[in-house]
């Protein structure tokens, strides 16, 4: 009997620390999804990571003022363990229990595609980070009125690709391995194929596999035989490292090439001399001075370096905040409706927000080439 | 012809990749009748213990090697001890011990992300990563003495179970367990050696595998395909495991070569299927009971 008295007395004190905790908030929340376990742990836990850092100044620096009202920023993350299924129930969760105005992520593209029709019965706008799939903004000829990013998309990345392995590196003959699961490398493959072809190079060998597998000799034996001048690996950091070691064992001794799956200091310990001399093209150029800023910050508050994906929720962070500002009330179609117009300078470049698609439009493309061990910026380059 | 040569060879390393668990999978299935989901975990610990042997102990190759298969032959026996004993002694129905298998084997996984985290780490480079070349075909060094390490080791198994007087008493309780404690055979005991032997490929498995993919809390999942090819084999045959492992890989790694490799696992798996339709016990199966 005691005992249930000591409970009794402890949710009611709950119950009303809670209620004490609602009415003095003038809080704005912000969710974000993505992979905390899993094979993209890697990037969830970096973006969910930068997102903390970002609010935590903005917060200290006295929050944002939206309608003349001050606001303090809390952020809302769940895992969705890079899980389609998942990132549905995570999203419903944010939006139905937690009430947020706004998410940001995920970085998958098979991730952020299915969220839409929720997103909508919610009115919540969804900010994607490294989602490069067209699909994820614009779904047949329509674009989808709650879903923005601030990366290029796929066609652009696998027409820059397609470029510069024609125009700048000389290839003929490619070959492409890719993962057929996978919506972001199955885009890129496409849209490679595409751009390779019409500038009148040949597609010698088109070969797949399936994310979680871990050999990829046989169709690379059989790119092997086709000898192509180069190798299009649209597809994940590990994959690259497996199936790139797995090429040099073959006797594979042609330049690979990928996309803004690549970077990540695991390819390099992990793929080591095997992705020496490769390329991929890249959102930003590390080096790049406006970056440098951020960069730092992360590495003092974590202890490590940032990934891919800081820079560009940073800059996703910079948007929302922006739309806030101009949104004049704290919900998400206000929110929504603010984001159509933006066009804000973020540290991965200027980001001007198409209302006919949701992409931010004219972003360059960066070239990356591996020399010893590390990325070596090559040039900007825009596909036509 | 040299890229069919080549083809062969890739199809005979993920064979013998698939074997090294296949084994394991069979040999918890002839004593228990039941698949213990929890190997792929048992394989995952493997890798990491090697791995930290290396890297944290800085202990040489054969060291970390032996500690790693002795730390995982411990792991399984502890599994067995926790999650199936206490069903073991309460004569509980095969699904019960599925069930476990499974939380076993999420514990498993779940445990080493909670402490060590969902990174990728890489081992040191032991073998080289150059390549033995062969005419035009070539064959990775690990592959080579990754092979070599499953052949000795399926031997030695074989022979224990077959020669010594332990290993009669498994064959014993694997024909009839209760038979075989009647005759005075310790079958709580044959159990916990099983457990042990399934340990230990495990832990020469995990090695392998961590040396040849990397290590990551998920490594474990490759022994999805390694149990298909102990039910193609027959389940509880260990000669039916190496065959089936065998056979797997080197039909997958010809339809990706000369088919589709977008179709691999689509047509490999629909020839299992044809195979287990015209002989539901695998090819070297003895029993026709429940596969599970």
């Amino acid at each position: 009997m005691r005992k249930r008295n000591i409970v009794a007395a402890a949710v009611v004190a709950l119950v009303l620390a809670s209620c004490g905790g609602e009415k003095q908030a003038d809080v704005i929340k912000v969710g974000w999804f993505g992979a905390l376990t899993g094979d993209q742990a890697v990037w969830g836990n970096n973006e969910f990571n930068t997102v903390k850092m970002l609010f935590e100044e903005i917060n200290a620096a006295g929050g944002v003022t939206v309608g003349g009202k001050a606001y303090t920023l809390e952020a809302v993350g769940y895992d969705n363990k890079g899980d389609a299924q998942e990132a549905v129930n995570v999203v419903r969760r944010l939006t139905s229990q937690d009430k947020v105005v706004a998410i940001l992520g995920p970085n998958a593209s098979g991730n952020a595609i299915p969220i839409a029709p929720i997103l909508e019965s919610a009115k919540v706008p969804d900010i994607a980070t490294v989602a490069t799939n067209p699909k994820v903004t614009v779904l047949d000829g329509k674009v989808k009125p709650y879903n923005f990013r601030v990366c290029f998309i796929d066609p652009y990345q696998g027409a820059v690709a397609a470029g510069y392995a024609f125009d700048v590196l000389g290839a003929r003959k490619a070959a492409v391995l890719y993962d057929v699961s996978d919506d972001y490398s199955q885009g890129l493959r496409e849209f490679f194929i595409q751009n390779f072809e019409k500038k009148g190079g040949t597609i010698v060998a088109d070969e797949s596999f399936k994310s979680g597998d871990v050999d990829f000799r046989p169709q690379l034996s059989k790119i092997k035989a086709q000898n192509p001048d180069i190798i299009f690996m649209p597809y994940f950091f590990k994959e690259v490292a497996l199936s790139a070691n797995q090429a040099r064992e073959l006797g594979i001794t042609q330049v690979l090439m990928g996309g803004d799956g690549w970077p990540s200091d695991q390819l390099i310990s992990m793929g080591g001399a095997a992705v020496e001399g490769c390329y991929f093209v890249n959102h930003l150029d590390y080096e790049d001075p406006d970056v440098a800023d951020y960069k730092a910050r992360y590495l003092k508050k974590y202890g490590i370096e940032t990934e891919l994906n800081g820079y560009l929720v940073h800059d996703a962070v910079v948007l929302l905040v922006d739309a806030l500002k101009r949104a004049g009330e704290p919900s998400g179609e206000a929110i929504a409706k603010a984001l159509e117009s933006a066009d804000v300078k973020g540290i991965t470049g200027r980001i001007k927000i198409s209302p006919q698609t949701h992409n931010p439009e004219g972003k360059d493309a960066a070239i990356i080439k591996i020399v010893g061990g590390k990325y070596i910026f090559q040039q900007k380059y825009a596909a036509e | 012809m040299a890229q069919f040569l080549q083809q062969m060879v890739n199809g005979l390393s993920i064979g013998s990749v698939y074997a090294l668990m296949a084994v394991g999978y069979s040999l918890v299935y002839s004593i228990m009748n039941f698949s213990n989901f929890a190997h792929g975990g048992v394989i995952m610990f493997g890798a990491y213990f090697g791995f930290f042997a290396m890297t944290l102990l800085k202990l040489p190759f054969v060291a970390s090697f032996a500690l790693a298969f002795v730390g995982t032959s411990v792991l399984a026996v502890v599994i067995e001890r926790v999650a199936y004993k206490p069903l073991r002694e309460r004569s509980a129905p095969f699904l019960y011990f599925i069930i476990s298998a499974m939380g076993a084997s999420i514990f498993l996984e779940n445990i080493i992300i909670a402490t060590i985290g969902p990174t990728f780490r890489t081992y040191p480079d032991v073998f080289g990563r150059s390549s033995i070349s062969l005419g035009s075909v070539s064959i990775g060094r690990l592959d080579l003495i990754m092979f070599v390490i499953s052949a000795v080791c399926l031997t030695g198994l074989v022979l224990f179970i077959d020669k010594t007087k332990m290993g009669r008493a498994i064959q014993a309780s694997a024909y009839n367990m209760k038979a075989a404690a009647l005759m005075g055979v310790n079958t709580d005991r044959v159990v916990m050696i099983v457990f042990a032997l399934g340990g230990l490929l495990a832990g020469i498995a995990g090695v392998f595998f961590g040396m040849k993919y990397t290590v990551y809390p998920q490594i474990g999942n490759i022994t999805t395909k390694s149990f298909v090819a102990a039910v193609f084999g027959g389940l509880g045959s260990l000669p039916g495991a190496v065959l089936g492992s065998v056979l797997l890989g080197i039909i997958e790694t010809l339809v990706a070569g000369y088919l589709s490799s977008q179709f691999r696992d689509l047509i490999a798996f629909v020839i299992l299927i044809g195979v287990l339709v015209f002989r539901p016990t695998g090819i070297m199966g003895k029993t026709t009971e429940d596969k599970a």
